[in-house]
């Protein structure tokens, strides 16, 4: 077997860069980035965190933080982080086609074809590379395993000294074992917050702690997971890049209203957009959808918090957004209760299969000239709203009440994404 | 001439039979080749899409110079400036970005890209924003 090598390149405070690209005054200030409804703290600036906001704070408690600190907030520019992720992913695939997207902001790559000596004098000028042709601060870890390539850039990001990438290759064993010996047990990639309280029951504190664990005991703890955890951290690698995309499993689509509401209409409203949004990605990956369902709350934040779901197993599978909506629309009758001061509602839709596919009802009545109509018309939604952008076309009740659509007060401009709002730059004589 | 390649591109189009007998099914639309590809502006004007962004020029006083007030400039990262380029920079203390030519940058300022075009549109075809 030859020794693979793996680099995680990972974003610094990505969304946070991504809106300081076109605002430099922002630099060294804090920033922080909430979800689409202004609800939650979704990246911060690293003096945000020095600040003591966490990540996904619900943004109306810090407001006075947000105040008194003069913090910048925005609310997500989700077009632009895909834009900026895609520039990065596209200059990363001149190195090597051996490329994983992990998330927005993370790919791994494998780069053991390449002939580098010095790993992280490498790391530093595709760190380089990236701030300068993008414009984003990215860090690296280097390491002959991907768990161990996930903590070395951990290590990168938190310490100046290296200069934005480390590296575990050539690493000396007394050096590796001070660093894993840093690291705590919950900060291994993988473990988190669900097995650390496990382990931590066996005396394992520290990365070094669980890479010294006998792989049976991990195995017996973890399942198969920890022993394969105990490997990579010995540099024995399990994981392999993976690159093929999986189909989905279950489609969600979920929104929380602009204000609270127990007005019937703005819940039918959000159910019919819900399932327009969940349908338009379900026939994307030519899929039908054979249980669908929904669930509202109340405030988490607020007294009395309550959850309802449905949920409907169907005769015949759909991705028929008018199918999908009628159906919820029934069920929500009966969970609705003006009394409620609804805050948040999702459509889910799950068990799928192939649209080419169908299976037929117990009875074996599955009306298909009805199936072929409906796909008819799905067919011509969707090409109406490809061509001519999302949802210039839908359906009557989607649009019912404005009150449920997200409030999105102190988005930036569309930098990359409309001409109307390109950044300006003034001529200097 | 136009007949041999006729003739040879239709043999290597055409559908064989099982028993070998060839089937003509016309010319080839020269189109689909790769090597004859239409001319296309984004090959033109920039290099590195990676790192190639869009800004808005503001100010007038380069009209001589056919740079105008509202153009849209094409900005690429990737660039080493030189010092007759033209460049957007920003100045630390700064409210906004800013465009000259290189060697009229102030000390301290930090070069954003270098800008290879300027489009000036003189009858605008489209209102919409994308």
């Amino acid at each position: 077997m030859t020794d693979k090598v793996y680099v995680l390149v990972d974003c610094n405070n990505f969304f946070v860069s991504c809106e300081r690209l076109f605002r430099p005054d922002l630099e060294n200030k804090p920033v922080v980035v909430l979800s689409s409804n202004d609800g939650c703290v979704v990246a911060r600036s690293n003096e945000a965190k020095q600040l003591g906001i966490p990540m996904g704070a619900p943004a109306f408690k810090h407001r006075q933080t947000f105040r008194d600190h003069h913090i910048t907030q925005f609310s997500g520019s989700f077009e632009l982080y895909g834009d900026i992720s895609k520039r990065i992913t596209a200059l990363l695939a001149t190195i090597t086609p051996r490329i994983e997207i992990y998330s927005v902001d993370e790919s791994f790559l494998d780069i053991s074809a390449l002939p580098i000596t010095d790993y992280e004098a490498w790391g530093r000028m595709v760190k380089a590379a990236v701030q300068r042709d993008i414009g984003v601060p990215v860090s690296l870890g280097i390491a002959p395993t991907k768990t161990l390539a996930k903590m070395a850039s951990e290590i990168a990001k938190q310490h100046d000294e290296y200069g934005g990438a480390f590296s575990f290759i050539g690493l000396d064993p007394a050096k590796r074992d001070a660093v894993l010996h840093t690291m705590p047990v919950q900060e291994v990639w993988g473990i988190g917050w669900r097995l650390a309280p496990k382990v931590r029951a066996e005396g394992v504190a520290t990365a070094l702690n669980l890479a010294n664990m006998r792989p049976q005991r991990a195995q017996q703890l973890m399942g198969i997971h920890g022993r394969q955890l105990v490997s990579e951290l010995n540099g024995v690698n399990c994981y392999t890049l993976t690159s093929e995309r999986t189909a989905a499993k279950s489609i969600m689509r979920s929104r929380t209203f602009g204000e609270d509401t127990s007005q019937a209409h703005v819940l039918e409203a959000a159910i019919a957009s819900m399932a327009a949004r969940a349908a338009f990605a379900l026939r994307n990956e030519k899929l039908l959808a054979r249980r669908i369902g929904f669930f509202t709350t109340t405030n988490r934040h607020k007294p009395g918090y309550r959850r309802w779901a449905r949920e409907v197993q169907l005769a015949t599978p759909t991705n028929d957004s008018g199918e999908i909506m009628r159906i919820l629309t029934d069920e929500l009758t009966d969970v609705y209760n003006d009394k409620q001061m609804y805050h948040r509602l999702g459509v889910f839709l799950h068990d799928f299969v192939p649209e080419d596919a169908v299976q037929t009802d117990l009875l074996g009545t599955v009306d298909t000239a009805q199936h072929d109509r409906a796909k008819a018309r799905m067919r011509a939604l969707d090409s109406v709203n490809n061509r001519w952008g999302k949802h210039k076309l839908y359906y009557a009740a989607e649009d019912l009440s404005q009150a449920w659509q997200p409030r999105r007060h102190i988005g930036s401009p569309r930098y990359v994404s409309n001409w109307n709002e390109l950044p300006e730059a003034h001529i200097v004589q | 001439m136009q007949e041999d390649t006729h003739d040879g591109a239709a043999r290597q189009t055409g559908a064989s039979s099982p028993d070998g007998i060839s089937v003509h099914t016309g010319f080839p639309n020269p189109a689909t080749d790769a090597s004859l590809r239409s001319l296309d502006l984004n090959r033109l004007l920039i290099a590195h899409s990676a790192s190639t962004y869009f800004f808005r020029v503001r100010g007038n006083e380069w009209e001589a110079a056919g740079v105008f007030d509202g153009d849209i400039a094409i900005v690429d990262r990737a660039l080493d400036a030189h010092k007759t380029d033209i460049v957007i920079w920003w100045n630390g203390g700064g409210e906004s970005f800013s465009i000259s030519a290189r060697h009229k940058v102030p000390a301290g300022a930090t070069v954003w890209g270098v800008i290879t075009s300027t489009i000036h549109e003189h009858r605008k075809l489209r209102r919409d924003d994308k």
